[in-house]
């Protein structure tokens, strides 16, 4: 008996020998990914463009800025076209805290008027994109203490090796507020950067695809300059194109206030 | 000419009675052939079976579907009649309890589950627009209750929608994946709410149209195969009483087979599904094939217990030469009845009924003259108990005893009969004028199905389980900003409001001015449009901050081009949708249509109306068709255009007999009851063909004087078309008992139809040639010819 033990224990050893030696386990890939500098302040131009599932578009041109301020994130977007919303202005505040409501106010130019919006959940849509406002939050990304994550293997996207990532939501609460039931990314290896993420909804299907594109070094920082969201239930899909992006130069701590948001750009 | 046709008859039955093996072979091999495309058939229950793929109500319906991505729900009703409603603890409790029971089903769309326990209240204070959940979890207390009460009752989209306006029941929506796994979702729906814990009065039910054609497909499933059954074995068992022989039982039973198996096997082959009323088709074949091989078999076993001493091929081929001619004709005339109704009809269902139909009754008619002498042949002269020979060369039996009884009857009061069918024809013709339309879809189930229960509950409690869709379309992009655009389908909405059992409608505008109240402190004075389209633009941009991509995909498409009115109905009538849609299109010609907007309708409401608008026309299309054909027919086969009218008559009485029916009893013309006419007159002629056939043959061939050869018609004719029309009313009366109304009603007519036509040719028929002596059944010419008024005045 002793035996047959300790020969299955060999074998998954030597099974589990050749990950365990070449690929880094799942929370010192999420540790790596979150050590890469993302600029403490970065300012872009944003084209969303948004198709639903006949095809018909949606585009909105934006400038957008954002800041850190310790581990609180404020971010402000000016929409610039089309012009029945030009001038509309969105600022939101993201506290670290977990039981702190994000603060989200929006400048209507007709009504000259700042509202507040009340606070989203993690898992709601971010402006009528596919983006959820934990994604947007992200932004290059992942949340520590929501999954537990496991390397699965090794893949290639867009012609770079990547490792692949699973997460799984701590709990079914985490998991309902997030929308996911799994994500699986397939990171970079080499810059630390995610370069497509598949999340699966609370029923197991598939739900959606993002993929990182054109990624480039701007001032010494990897930086994507498309991401492209496809939602398989809904046919939905999204893609953001940043340019002229520049960090930490002309981000005015003023911007991010309500006044900014009146008087626009 | 007549010689020349039987030496003709009898050539052939004396070749298909020497090659008796090859001939069953042949039979039998047809029989398996058709029936092996049987296990292909495919069902269609929905209710736009009924229009042809290509019609441009139906597109237009599916390209407006696609447009605003809406899917057939399914539904869960709470109902509590309690003071509160259902918003008490308990009741709110309840519909958690649902909602998150239905989410965790794999099926459904766990992100498309709309109830009260999912849904965002728009509200607005003085900072901004708040949108929050009427709750997060269920209230505890009564006085919790009573503010999502007031919350709900504040958003007066969901009024009539999702929450009835008294408040005494609310809506589970839910939506599958799969529409093939509706059936299947309907059943575990029911499950659930068998075991939902229900305990402060409420009840629940399942509908929505998903539910109703899933469900379709299993009940009419269960309903053919209890029928199917029964049909047959009270069609053996007619034959065996008719002729109390095995053989008398078994050949008619193959000849069902054929005819059935031709049927449904050609109908699999070619793929055309199983509709609700096609489903009725073998349960009628059976009745009506059996016929004709019923009177073949009688003038066998009359002509074996006259000359018992003949060769059995003799006995066989002198029968088919008799025979033949009344089987082809009343073939033809049965088949003629299923034509009129396939090619009067544009709706794929009608169509493949008559067609289909008719190719069986052909079946069966080739079998009756070929299987059946075929089969005879085989097989030693054995008498039939039923049959037997007496020294005057007539049989009598207790069925020819009651026929002979009657006939006596009619013959010495023939002035009775004719004033009686003179009345009935008064009042079919009254009927007739009085005839409507008037049908639903969910008028499938009984009522105390559970499914009708849950359409009848929802229809009482809130606005409509019925959609009449008025979708708006502009030339550019983002023209539905625009605040003249979005006053002009105000007033449709108001428009709307004001038709009979129209109890509410939804559009983009309800949410507008719930976004512009919201933004507006919340007060009830701001619920209008802003009249400003940049406003109206940032206030979607204000409402993706926190909604969904597709949040208002049902109301606007993407482009803020088209949009879609939702009207709710509480009929699903055709009566009711009719005034709805005619008064809805006057308006949109009249009052909304012009060069920059414009309106069309849509939707299962105006589908509806669409096909059953063609349900009158088809009726009196399908009847005259029959009608005119029919008389040709039986005009050619007597050589006579005075017999081909007197034929006529029993029919015709037949036909206003349901009419009269229909009227009193109250049945309206729907998808069934339409084809009943053409159908029964195909059917019923078949009795007076064979009287006048009969009457002709005893009268010109065996010389009977003219009064003798009427009363000789009765125990022999008139028995065999006892069991004939016993066959076809039973087949028919069998269809009577299908809990799928619209068959029990069609089944029902044609046999009230068929009796009436069997009665009028064995009493007003006999009875007018008794007064006309018409001279092509071989009267001798009279000096004055009689008209049927001078008859019923004399």
């Amino acid at each position: 008996m002793k035996n047959y033990h300790s020969i299955i224990i060999l074998f998954v050893a030597i099974c589990n020998a050749p990950f365990a030696a070449e690929l880094p386990d799942g929370d010192e890939i999420a540790l790596r990914i979150n050590a890469r500098d993302e600029g403490e302040a970065v300012s872009r131009l944003l084209t969303m463009e948004m198709t639903d599932s006949r095809g018909k578009q949606r585009i909105r041109e934006t400038k957008g800025f954002r800041k850190y301020y310790s581990d609180e994130k404020r971010t402000v977007i000016f929409y610039l076209a089309p012009k029945n919303i030009k001038d509309t202005a969105f600022l939101t505040y993201d506290y670290p805290e977990a039981d702190k409501d994000d603060d989200q106010w929006l400048y209507l130019p007709a009504m000259r008027k700042v509202r507040r919006i009340s606070a989203s959940d993690r898992g709601d849509y971010f402006l009528g994109t596919d983006f959820t406002y934990e994604d947007i939050k992200l932004e290059t990304r992942i949340s520590i203490d929501d999954y537990q994550r496991k390397t699965i293997g090794e893949s290639e996207v867009d012609g770079f090796h990547c490792l692949l990532l699973e997460s799984v939501p701590v709990n079914d609460d985490i998991a309902a507020e997030l929308g996911y039931s799994k994500v699986e990314q397939c990171v970079d290896d080499t810059i630390w950067m995610v370069r497509q993420s598949k999340m699966w909804d609370m029923q197991g299907r598939p739900l959606k695809t993002i993929h990182s594109k054109d990624i480039r070094q701007v001032q010494d920082i990897w930086t994507q300059h498309e991401l492209e969201v496809s939602n398989h239930k809904t046919g939905h899909h999204t893609r953001f194109t940043f340019s002229e992006v520049r960090y930490n130069e002309g981000v005015n701590d003023r911007l991010f206030t309500q006044n900014a948001l009146k008087r626009g750009l | 000419m007549k010689t020349k046709a039987t030496s003709l008859s009898h050539r052939f039955f004396t070749t298909i009675t020497g090659i008796p093996k090859t001939i069953i072979t042949l039979g039998l091999l047809i029989i398996f052939g058709t029936a092996a495309f049987i296990p292909k058939l495919t069902i269609d229950a929905r209710s736009e079976s009924f229009l042809p793929d290509d019609n441009p109500a139906l597109l237009y319906r599916d390209q407006v579907e696609q447009t605003f991505g809406l899917k057939d729900p399914m539904v869960i009703a709470v109902v509590n009649k309690g003071e509160q409603g259902v918003f008490n603890p308990q009741s709110l409790q309840l519909i958690q309890w649902l909602t998150d029971e239905v989410m965790k089903m794999p099926e459904i769309n766990r992100d498309r589950v709309v109830s009260l326990a999912t849904e965002d209240n728009i509200t607005g204070n003085s900072e901004g627009m708040v949108i929050e959940p009427f709750f997060e979890t269920p209230p505890i207390t009564q006085k919790d209750a009573d503010k999502v009460r007031a919350a709900v009752m504040d958003f007066p989209l969901y009024q009539g929608s999702l929450v009835a306006r008294d408040g005494s029941a609310t809506l589970i929506v839910t939506e599958v994946y799969d529409v093939n796994a509706a059936p299947n979702v309907y059943e575990q729906l029911l499950d659930l709410i068998a075991r939902a814990p229900t305990n402060n009065g409420e009840s629940l039910h399942v509908a929505g149209d998903g539910a109703v054609s899933g469900y379709l497909v299993t009940y009419i499933n269960a309903d053919a195969a209890r029928l199917v059954p029964i049909s047959v074995v009270v069609i053996t068992l007619l034959c065996l009483l008719s002729f109390r022989t095995w053989r008398g039982t078994i050949i008619p039973a193959v000849v069902i087979f054929s005819a059935v198996a031709a049927a449904v096997g050609l109908m699999a082959s070619v793929g055309v599904p199983v509709y609700v009323i096609t489903t009725s088709m073998p349960i009628l074949l059976v009745g009506v094939a059996v016929a004709d091989s019923i009177h073949v078999l009688s003038q066998y076993y009359e002509e074996l217990a006259n000359h018992p001493n003949d060769s059995q091929r003799d006995l066989v081929v002198r029968t088919m030469v008799l025979m033949w001619r009344p089987v082809t004709i009343t073939t033809l005339t049965s088949m003629v009845g299923f034509l009129g109704v396939s090619i009067s009809s544009y709706m794929p269902p009608m169509q493949a009924f008559g067609l289909f139909s008719l190719i069986g009754l052909a079946m069966a008619g080739l079998f009756s003259l070929t299987f059946v002498p075929a089969a005879l042949v085989m097989l030693k002269p054995i008498h039939s108990p039923a049959f037997k020979s007496n020294r005057q060369g007539l049989q009598i039996d207790f069925f020819s005893k009651i026929m002979d009884t009657i006939g006596s009857w009619v013959l010495g009061n023939t002035k009775k009969v004719l004033f009686l069918s003179v009345i009935v024809s008064v009042l079919g013709v009254m009927g007739a004028l009085k005839l409507e339309v008037n049908e639903s879809w969910i008028e499938n189930f009984q009522e105390t199905e559970a499914i009708s229960l849950a359409d009848k509950a929802i229809n009482a409690t809130l606005d409509g389980s019925n959609t009449l869709d008025i979708v708006i379309e502009t030339p550019t992009e983002g023209d539905l900003f625009k605040p003249e655009h979005l006053h002009r389908i105000d007033a449709l909405q108001g428009f709307l409001k004001t038709l009979p059992h129209v109890n509410g409608s939804t559009s983009i505008v309800d949410y507008i001015k719930q976004m512009n109240r919201s933004l507006n402190e919340n007060t009830t004075s701001a619920y209008v449009i802003p009249d400003d389209a940049d406003l109206i633009s940032q206030y979607f941009l204000l409402y993706s901050a926190s909604g969904d991509p597709t949040d208002f995909e049902e109301e606007i498409d993407y482009d803020y081009r088209m949009a879609l009115v939702r009207a709710r109905m509480d009929s699903a009538r055709y009566q009711q949708n009719k005034v709805v849609v005619e008064a809805t299109q006057k308006y949109l010609d009249e009052n909304f249509n012009t060069a920059d907007i414009k309106a069309t309708l849509s939707g299962r409401v105006n589908v509806d109306y669409e096909w059953l608008n063609s349900l009158l026309g088809t009726q009196f299309k399908s009847v005259a068709f029959a009608l005119i054909l029919v008389w040709l027919l039986v005009c050619i086969s007597l050589r006579s255009v005075y017999g081909g009218t007197l034929a006529l008559i029993p029919v015709i009485l037949g036909t206003l007999s349901v009419y009269a029916f229909m009227g009193v009893v109250g049945i309206t013309l729907a998808v069934g009851t339409t084809m009943t006419a053409a159908i029964a007159l195909g059917i019923g002629i078949d009795f007076a063909i064979h009287t006048l056939d009969r009457i002709k043959l005893l009268i010109a061939e065996q010389g009977f004087e003219p009064e003798q050869a009427l009363r000789q018609l009765y125990p022999s004719t008139g028995r065999a078309l006892l069991f004939s029309f016993v066959a076809v009313f039973l087949g028919f009366g069998i269809l009577g008992l299908s809990t799928v109304p619209p068959l029990a009603k069609l089944g029902m007519l044609i046999a009230f139809s068929v009796l009436i036509s069997f009665i009028s040719s064995m009493t007003v028929l006999p009875a007018l040639i008794k007064h006309l002596k018409p001279e092509f059944l071989g009267y001798q010419r009279e000096s004055r010819h009689r008209l049927p008024a001078d008859i019923v005045n004399e």
